[in-house]
């Protein structure tokens, strides 16, 4: 019979008569208990051993009874400075026993207690009288502390160690001892001879060199037994979800744009075609810098094409808003609150030269809200933004469009809600249902530039453009519940390394 | 967005009609008016974009639900009786708040409800197109407690639109029992107190007299004498502001409601010093749209006739000539149209922009990514084979997390130290947390570490984000970068470990990489280095200093690197 070297060993360890302990078997065999005890159950699993168990009782001294058994029990301390102050006769004051008693802090209250306990006395008013019939020496307690100090496996009544151990003056452990009694089966196997199998662990490149490998067998792993965690590196989730609008978008034939996130209110809003009295203009949602404040740079003549399309309207029947119009406030600088400002600054021939249509542009990158933060809300976000120019585009063309562009995120049946936007007419919310939930809610918002916004840029065509928040989709894609385990240093790692992969 | 609240009896009654709340409420949101909820009293509430601000009362929310329902077509104008009263403006007018305009409405008989839909559409009217009373203000007054004095033109019923000293005359305002001062009202006044930021600048306070006295202070509050109740037969309105246009348009939105209860509208006289106004303006205007463009933006083919049929239904009136070019009539209640674009828009409304079939452009164009998309993705991808887990940090931070926690102490604008210069700066921030654009990424990693010191190591995080400066060379003086930044948070982490991911992410673009020590003050001196790539100064590596590390919660030694990837190209 070949069996691993371990079992072999304790088959040879093993006696038909009389139980061995494991642990005595790995002492003399220079084994780890562990690999001895699971060579112990293989072979009882073989029925060549059997393994008992024993459980038995050990009693080991706390510190505090450590300190008792030198200096003796706080109870008998106080019995005996007792009667040397003549409590035999009339009690006599704590106080004055505390010091030949040697007792101070908790001590006191543990000599008190005990002391009345096992009936040593009584303490009435502060005072302390004696029964004289009691043998100090006698003590069962103090008795059990001294002869576990010096043999451990002193046996005691129950009652005094349980005492004992509720004082915390000991500790009871109970040990779990296995032995082992060679079977008649393995008695005949030893007779019959057992040899050691090879079996090796690890594959080793000397086993591969040498070619020993082609005469081992290698040992069994527990295929099935968990393993410790690794997280790896992975992109982050919305950063995977962004690339992913990314890809959809160049394979709609959409070119990347690029442009400042701290902008001129002119890019931001007034291109734009919104009135500089508008509400989001003036709220504090708008994030207005004050280092640096002004931008120089600006285009005169379209400076001038944009206040006059505010202030008058542009060609044909045209009004114009009936708001103040005022070059200082264009030029001041603020975090763009919608990546459209470079939109503008595409259009304006700003970044790629004067664009001809037909063009497709888009940008996923981050815009910025003076907001509060709180589970739906960020201060900062992703903006999905495109637009497509051409010679003459209708709203089924816009519709068309994002109904291919959400088809590829499952997300289907897209309304097309009338709504008002200052910059585009006509203008739409676009509504979707929950992949899961069935719930229509709002996934972005969308419309023709109006000519207000596209005369003065110089763009004599039709231009169709939309913004998402990129988050909003993410939290349709992931079911997130909580915006800010998305994005932001309030992070919880965990969320991200477990996070679904999605694609 | 704005919100109508709707008592949906009276909207039956007003737009006659039997249907119930559900689905008048369907029909409303066919109109862009969405149910948000119920108001205490049980009045629906309604929120709608802020282009037909005549639909800010029950009045208006019927109109158009009669044109929806067919009862009514084309524009509608009030008749209007001749006037009788003047408002003069003198020159004494704040010249903050030069124009005046008004209207006299005679022979209403409003119950409660009918006179709270009233004072809540002046209130949404000051909150939308008022812009909280500053670009235009109304007062509605009972027209029988005013006494006209002769005016200029030897007419008997003139009141003046003037300015008035702060300590001047003493008037009984809305809601209280004293002769107040304006500057009384205004320090004195809850309304006052309120609306005093308005007039702050003011040298004299606008003020409108009828022969008896003050009894208007816009755009603040009205006087007790003219207080109008339930028993008001006529009523006289006043509007100032800082456009003509805009409180004209109030002015004709209040008139056209009060008309849909039964009152006649009475023109008045806004007599300037060198010019005479005939109001309230309830002039139809007019815009021309081709044919031809309604089809392009609707992508349809309509009749003119259908065309004519959807502008009617929308509360408009068109003729159309030989070339198919329309002229369109657009009420004066109407202030969203500001260009022919706006009819388009009308028509497809009416049209049910629903009905239209969605349909691909046949627009062919070539889609790429931008160079700086490619390249961040690019290191990204290096970064997390070598086993950083990316993260996706704000770019707003505070000078508290770049640079104090940082253990930075100098003035970030005089430091060379990488990372620390002059942060682009966020004014009257929300938040303390939030009051800067980050000139580095490093904290930002350090605070998620931070956030995470209950998870599990090694925690290797990498970040490929923005951060900036005030750099007055650049268009827009704050030069925008992106960096790549890592940390290493083990318990033997190191700068070996740093600089062996560092030289790895190096060798992968064929970039040349140089460490020669350097000093800086969020790093363990001596275990510092600059990262130099292709002989240019472009980052830091080292291990974190002990100081930051403690505080930031870390009991375990971190290394970082951050570099900027303008380098590599």
């Amino acid at each position: 019979m070949k069996l691993p070297r371990t079992q072999v060993a304790v088959l040879e360890a093993a006696s038909a008569t009389e139980p061995r302990l494991i642990s005595t078997i790995a002492a003399e065999t220079d084994e780890n208990e562990t690999a001895i005890t699971r060579a112990a159950f293989e072979l009882a699993d073989a029925s060549l051993l059997d393994v008992t168990e024993e459980t038995t009782e050990s009693v080991t001294l706390t510190e505090e009874g450590e300190q008792y058994v030198e200096h003796g029990l706080p109870e008998v301390r106080l019995y005996r400075a007792a009667i040397e102050h003549g409590a035999e006769n009339a009690p006599v004051s704590i106080g004055e026993l505390l010091d030949p008693a040697d007792l101070d802090g908790s001590a006191v209250e543990i000599a008190l207690s005990n002391f009345a306990r096992k009936g040593y006395g009584e303490i009435e008013s502060g005072s302390v009288s004696i029964d004289p019939d009691q043998d100090p020496d006698s003590d069962a307690e103090a008795a059990a502390l001294s002869a576990i100090d010096s043999d451990a496996d002193a046996a005691f009544s129950t009652d005094v160690l349980a005492s004992l151990e509720r004082r915390e003056l000991l500790v009871r452990e109970e040990t779990t001892a296995r032995s082992v009694t060679l079977t008649d089966d393995g008695v005949t196997a030893l007779m019959e001879g057992v040899d050691v199998a090879d079996t090796v662990g690890q594959l080793t490149p000397e086993l591969l060199t040498s070619g020993e490998w082609q005469d081992v067998d290698f040992a069994e792993y527990n295929v099935a037994a968990d393993t410790e965690t690794i997280h790896g590196g992975r992109t982050h989730v919305l950063r995977r979800i962004a690339n992913r609008v990314k890809r959809v978008l160049v394979g709609m034939g959409f070119n990347e744009m690029d442009g400042p996130h701290a902008d001129a209110d002119f890019w931001i809003n007034d291109a734009l075609f919104m009135p500089q009295d508008h509400p989001a203009r003036t709220h504090w949602d708008r994030f207005a810098l004050s280092d640096p404040e002004r931008i120089d740079d600006l285009p005169d003549e379209l400076v001038d094409r944009v206040r006059d399309a505010h202030r008058t309207g542009v060609s044909g029947e045209s009004e114009g808003y009936h708001s103040p119009w005022d070059e200082d406030f264009a030029r001041e600088l603020a975090l763009r609150g919608h990546t459209t400002s470079l939109s503008m600054r595409y259009l304006a021939g700003e970044e790629a030269g004067d664009l001809e249509p037909p063009q497709r542009y888009f940008s996923v990158e981050k815009a910025y809200r003076n907001d509060t933060l709180d589970a739906t809300h960020l201060l900062e976000f992703f903006q999905i933004e495109g637009w497509v120019m051409a010679d003459e585009l209708s709203v089924r063309d816009l519709m068309g469009t994002f109904t291919e562009f959400y088809q590829q995120f499952g997300i289907t049946d897209i309304r097309f809600k009338p709504h008002y936007n200052p910059y585009t007419e006509p203008s739409f919310e676009l509504f979707g249902r929950h992949p899961t939930t069935g719930e229509l809610i709002e996934i972005g918002n969308s419309g023709l530039f109006r000519p207000e916004v596209l005369e003065p840029l110089g763009v004599d065509c039709d231009v169709m453009a939309w913004g998402l928040a990129l988050e909003r989709l993410a939290m349709l894609i992931t079911g997130a519940e909580d915006i800010r385990d998305l994005h932001g240093t309030l992070t919880d790692l965990e969320f991200l390394r477990t996070a679904e992969v999605t694609y | 967005m704005p919100v109508v609240d709707i008592d949906t009896d009276e909207l039956r009654q007003l737009a006659a009609t039997e249907k119930d709340d559900d689905e008048l409420k369907r029909d409303l949101f066919a109109l862009g008016l969405e149910f948000e909820g119920e108001t205490e009293e049980g009045a629906l509430q309604f929120e709608f974009a802020p282009d037909r601000l005549d639909r800010l009362s029950v009045e208006g929310v019927a109109r158009s639900l009669r044109y929806q329902y067919g009862h009514d077509r084309g524009v509608y104008v009030p008749t209007t009786n001749d006037p009788e009263w003047v408002i003069e403006v003198e020159e004494s007018v704040p010249d903050e708040r030069p124009y005046v305009t008004g209207a006299v409405v005679r022979g209403l008989d409003m119950n409660e409800g009918e006179l709270q839909s009233l004072i809540q559409l002046q209130e949404k009217l000051h909150a939308t197109m008022g812009r909280q009373r500053a670009k235009g203000a109304i007062g509605v007054h009972d027209l029988t407690m005013l006494k006209g004095h002769r005016g200029s033109d030897d007419r008997a019923k003139s009141i003046t639109y003037r300015g008035v000293a702060p300590d001047g005359d003493r008037f009984v305002p809305l809601d209280s029992d004293a002769e107040l001062t304006p500057a009384d009202v205004l320090s004195e006044h809850p309304t006052g107190q309120t609306y005093a930021g308005l007039v702050a600048e003011y040298e004299r306070y606008p003020a409108i007299y009828d022969d008896i006295g003050l009894f208007s202070f816009p755009p603040v509050i009205n006087g007790r004498r003219t207080e109008v109740s339930t028993d008001s037969r006529d009523l006289f309105i006043e509007l100032t502001g800082t456009d003509q246009w805009t409180i004209d348009k109030m002015c004709t939105i209040i008139c056209y409601a009060l008309d849909a209860r039964g009152g006649r509208v009475e023109r008045v006289t806004v007599d300037y010093p060198d010019r005479q106004l005939d109001r309230p303006d309830l002039s139809v205007t007019h815009k021309t749209v081709s044919h031809e463009r309604i089809e392009s933006v609707l992508g349809s083919d309509l009749s003119t006739d259908s065309v004519i049929d959807y502008l009617e239904r929308a509360g408009l009136d068109a003729d159309v000539d030989d070339d198919r070019t329309y002229e369109v009539a657009v009420p004066p209640y109407r202030v969203d149209v500001l260009h022919a674009i706006d009819i388009v828009d009308d028509i497809g409304r009416a049209y049910g922009f629903n009905d239209l079939e969605p349909r691909y452009p046949d627009v062919s164009t070539i889609g790429g990514c931008h160079d700086r998309t490619r390249r961040e993705d690019a290191v990204r991808d290096v970064l997390v084979g070598l086993g950083f887990e990316d993260m996706l940090n704000f770019h707003l931070s505070s000078e508290q997390e770049c640079f104090d926690r940082m253990n930075v102490e100098s003035d970030p604008a005089d430091s060379d130290a990488f990372g620390v210069s002059r942060p682009p700066t966020i004014m009257e921030p929300y938040s303390e947390e939030y009051t800067i654009v980050r000139t580095w990424a490093l904290p930002s990693l350090l605070m998620v570490l931070e956030n995470n010191t209950h998870r599990s190591y090694p925690q290797d995080l990498s970040e490929i984000g923005l951060s900036a400066s005030v750099d007055e060379r650049e268009q827009t003086k704050v030069h925008e970068r992106r960096t790549a930044a890592a940390v290493l948070a083990r318990t033997d982490a190191s700068y070996e470990d740093a600089k062996a991911r560092l030289q790895a992410v190096a060798d992968a673009f064929g970039v040349a990489l140089e460490t020669p020590p350097t000093a800086h003050p969020s790093f363990i001196d001596g275990r510092t280095a600059a990262v130099v790539l292709d002989g240019e100064r472009a980052g830091i590596i080292g291990e974190i200093h002990p100081s930051v590390l403690v505080e930031h919660d870390l009991e375990l030694p971190v290394a970082a690197f951050e570099f900027d990837l303008a380098v590599i190209e």
